[in-house]
């Protein structure tokens, strides 16, 4: 378990020089660093990721970010350096064969990552240095690799669940992201949490032996048969390989214009509301329609599902089958008229046994020489009526199973055909519905076309060609696809063929033990994979669903329309309003359900991954208020192992109490640059640099004390 | 049977004629992305067993097809997800055999129920094509006049 102890940042952007601490003790696992808007919050998030990841943590992985603070005066150096201290602590739990005990052991570390920016280069900053320390009562010992022991326990592809931004965290299910980013960025977080890349790389691996082991069945016998299937085999994996590389490519560019398309929507949806009258008339007629578009396919698909599962339902087989199981529902009430089901030879037999007596009224008592011979007898009838017992048991399990395919059977009407009738009237109204909304939606194209807006008109263009783009990558998609299903069959077909033309081969016998034994490490590795991705994906979906009822359980209105959420097997977070209807989250949702659902993912998603490390948490309550915002804060204390959170003023109001109980450390950072709009004295600092005092949640200082919002508002006045 | 979910199927493959394995893949949801008008079927094995229902339906003979011209599409123990189908298999085969015994030999029901599945498979799949709709509707009109005629 990791846990983080102190931090410490120079010239990190507004953080010139800021010491921050942090509570570690079991039963006060709580930080809370008070800090308003504007005041270092974001960068300590930057600064604490960059000190344990380096540059790939940084927005765009550091191109183009700036690192030394804004104001930097030239006079202190055209060389500026940048340094982070991040203090740790891992506990570690080692099973002893001696004593036959756990032992816990603790161990501090300092990580100390520092970097110089010239002032009058515009080059790019050279490579950060990283260096770490083991901390003991006798000094520092330097640690060897130090990426290596970071990324064993906070995997950098976990660091957005680590350390989260409350807005940005919104991005799992904010409707405004286009789906694939939506989709990409959970199936990340969980792949990572699952460590699937371990089973993509070995079955890389095993492709490869596959390869060589059919390079090795080339060799056998130049121009015969099996070399030449062998060299199509190669062929096609090559193949394979190539078009999987296309396929990757496609998608991911599918994803890049999916997004630009989403954009420039919202760029036209900005042009439109600055218009007045009709344009914003236009755009407000044009959200609607999208939201109910988005809503009626959602329940299309829905109704496809349901007409897919009428033939896989008991009564399309119980209708078909009706005039054939009559023969052999006969044959069981038979059975069951005769007393054979249930069974009750035994019991009675074995009753007679123990009381020694038999159903004729003669003794059984193995003393007598009579009973003697007749407890044989019985027994001999017991072990008979065992052995036809088991099937009698079976046609007993039978009979009362299919009670429900004689109910069934029994109807007058046909079950599958009322089904299908309802189907039908649904299917059909939600299509009818569907149609009328397009018919809308194109209308208002039309109307948005002949706006003589020049701007519109430029982003309505852009606009086609992104979405022009986006098709052909998805057309492209299912090209490759078609390609590979075939290339895959061809693929297989050879396979058979050339295990058949090796197992002739005298010298072929050991290239195909080779391959079989490939064939199957591939199959448990496939196996491994889906049931890993199954298993784990339904664990985070069920714990992420009871937290976020929990946060939001306490709040009315949302409660009577929001049922459950969950993730689905393509990694899209839903969520459930009555009778199963999907809920828009932008719509649908209040922006404090918004944000519990978020959070309670991430917290779903720490607890699964086991990985016990802190939750650096900024601003998690925004948009909430009154007992949601208490519920969830409670949670996330109650579900994380240690607990950062940077809370502005507004977020703690009604949660003092919680954090008078949780919180083993409260501080407040202060950005000079507030006064005299926001802070009531002038903290006498020349430089734009975040500032901390020691006062918590229910205190404040000549530093840190802020004008009343009333106040403020005159002074804008 | 104590368990009455006790699944005698689950070590046996379901297997079905190499001939078969385009229209398996053509009708069955194998992807999120399908559309699924023009592949009704959630998974393989629905077609597999709408094949031996309608088999028996329209009392079909069993066809014996050798393994070596088959091709796996599930294993046995799939039907422990819809443990009806246990059920309904085993009163296929009392119903076609008029013996009740036959409940406790599994290899039995299952060579009649795969020889059923060929039989009706080439059916089925004209229930999916014939018409002039997509797939879904067709077979779903053609079940409905099967089921009308009583």
């Amino acid at each position: 378990m990791m846990k983080l102890l102190r931090a410490e940042f120079e010239n990190f952007r507004m953080l010139r020089d800021l010491e921050l601490q942090f509570s570690s003790e079991p039963d006060r696992k709580l930080t809370v660093i008070r800090a308003a808007n504007e005041s270092g919050k974001t960068t300590i998030l930057h600064a604490l990721q960059w000190a344990l990841y380096g540059d790939d943590a940084l927005p765009s992985k550091g191109q183009g970010f700036r690192l030394h603070p804004i104001d930097w005066n030239a006079r202190d150096g055209q060389r500026v350096p940048i340094i982070a201290k991040v203090e740790f602590e891992m506990t570690t739990s080692t099973y002893r064969r001696v004593s036959g005990g756990l032992r816990k052991t603790r161990q501090r570390y300092l990580l100390v990552r520092s970097a110089y920016e010239n002032m009058d280069s515009q080059e790019p900053r050279l490579a950060s240095t990283v260096n770490l320390f083991a901390l003991s009562d006798s000094g520092a010992s330097p640690i060897d690799a130090p990426e290596s022991l970071i990324n064993e326990e906070l995997p950098l592809e976990l660091r957005e669940v680590f350390f989260t931004d409350g807005d940005r965290a919104l991005s799992f299910i904010e409707a405004e992201v286009a789906r694939s980013t939506k989709r990409g960025r959970v199936q990340r977080a969980i792949r990572s949490l699952l460590g699937l890349g371990v089973l993509d790389d070995a079955l890389k691996h095993v492709r490869k032996s596959s390869s060589e082991a059919n390079k090795k069945a080339k060799q056998i016998g130049k121009g015969s048969e099996l070399n030449q299937i062998a060299s199509r085999l190669e062929v096609v994996t090559n193949d394979l390989e190539k078009l999987e590389i296309d396929l990757e490519d496609a998608k991911q560019q599918f994803g890049v214009f999916d997004e630009k398309v989403d954009e420039i929507d919202r760029s036209i949806a900005i042009a439109l509301q600055k218009g007045a009258g009709n344009k914003e008339k236009l755009q407000k007629d044009l959200d609607r329609t999208k939201h109910e578009i988005k809503y009626l396919d959602a329940q299309l698909e829905a109704a496809y599902k349901e007409h897919s599962a009428l033939f896989r339902s008991r009564s399309i087989a119980a209708d078909l089958l009706a005039p054939l199981l009559g023969r052999a529902f006969e044959k069981l009430d038979e059975l069951h008229d005769q007393g054979e089901i249930p069974n009750t030879t035994i019991p009675v037999l074995q009753d007679r046994l123990s009381a020694e007596v038999c159903i004729c009224g003669e003794t059984l008592k193995a003393s007598n020489a009579g009973g003697e011979k007749r407890r044989a007898h019985i027994q001999e009838l017991i072990e008979k009526a065992q052995r036809a017992d088991e099937v009698q048991e079976m046609i007993t399990g039978l009979y009362y199973g299919t009670k429900e395919l004689q109910i069934d059977r029994g109807a007058q009407s046909s079950m599958w055909l009322e089904d299908y009738k309802k189907v039908v009237k649904h299917r059909d109204g939600i299509q009818t519905l569907r149609d009328e909304a397009g018919r809308k939606f194109r209308g208002l194209e039309l109307q948005l076309d002949s706006l003589p807006d020049t701007d519109i008109q430029s982003l309505r263009e852009t606009r086609r060609r992104y979405k022009d783009q986006r098709d052909r990558y998805l057309s492209e998609q299912s090209v490759i696809e078609t390609r590979l299903a075939s290339l895959q069959r061809e693929h297989d077909d050879l396979k058979i063929q050339s295990k058949r033309l090796l197992s002739e081969q005298e010298k072929g016998a050991r290239i195909l033990a080779e391959l079989e034994v490939i064939q199957d490490v591939t199959k448990i590795l496939q196996g491994a994979y889906e049931q890993i991705t199954d298993e784990e994906l339904q664990k985070v979906s069920e714990l992420m669903n009871s937290i976020f009822l929990e946060m939001i359980g306490a709040d009315p209105e949302q409660g009577a329309i929001i049922r459950r959420a969950e993730i689905s097997r393509e990694f899209d977070i839903i969520v459930y309003g009555p009778n199963d209807r999907t809920l828009d989250p932008d719509r649908d949702l209040n922006g404090a359900s918004r944000r519990a659902l978020t959070l309670a993912f991430i917290l779903a998603l720490t607890k699964i991954s086991e990985v016990e490390a802190p939750n650096v948490i900024d601003t998690p309550l925004g948009m909430t208020s009154g007992y949601v915002k208490r519920s969830i804060l409670r949670t996330a204390i109650q579900r994380s192992a240690q607990l950062v959170l940077f809370l502005t003023h507004d977020e703690i109001a009604g949660c003092e109490d919680i954090i008078d109980e949780a919180a083993g450390m409260v501080y407040t950072l202060t950005n000079p640059a507030h006064y005299p709009k926001m802070l009531l004295n002038d903290p006498n600092v020349v430089e734009r640099k975040v500032l901390r005092c020691e006062c918590n949640h229910r205190s404040d200082c000549k530093l840190c004390r802020r004008r009343m919002d009333a106040q403020a508002d005159l002074e804008i006045r | 049977m104590a368990d009455r979910y006790y699944n005698p199927f689950q070590t046996y493959d379901i297997n079905v004629p190499v001939e078969f394995h385009d229209a398996f893949t053509r009708y069955c949801q194998r992807s999120n992305r399908v559309i699924i008008d023009q592949s009704p079927f959630p998974r393989m094995v629905d077609l597999w067993f709408l094949s031996v229902c309608v088999a028996a339906r329209l009392d079909l003979e069993p066809v014996d097809i050798p393994k070596s011209k088959t091709t796996k599409i599930a294993e046995g123990i799939i039907f422990s997800s819809d443990p009806w189908r246990i059920h309904v298999l085993m009163l296929i085969a009392i119903a076609k055999t008029g013996d009740v015994h036959i409940v406790s030999k599994p290899n039995d029901i299952m060579k009649l129920a795969s020889g059923l599945s060929v039989a009706g498979l080439s059916k089925v799949i004209e229930m999916l094509q014939d018409g002039d709709d997509v797939p879904i509707w067709n077979l779903s009109e053609s079940i409905d006049e099967i089921l009308r005629k009583k």
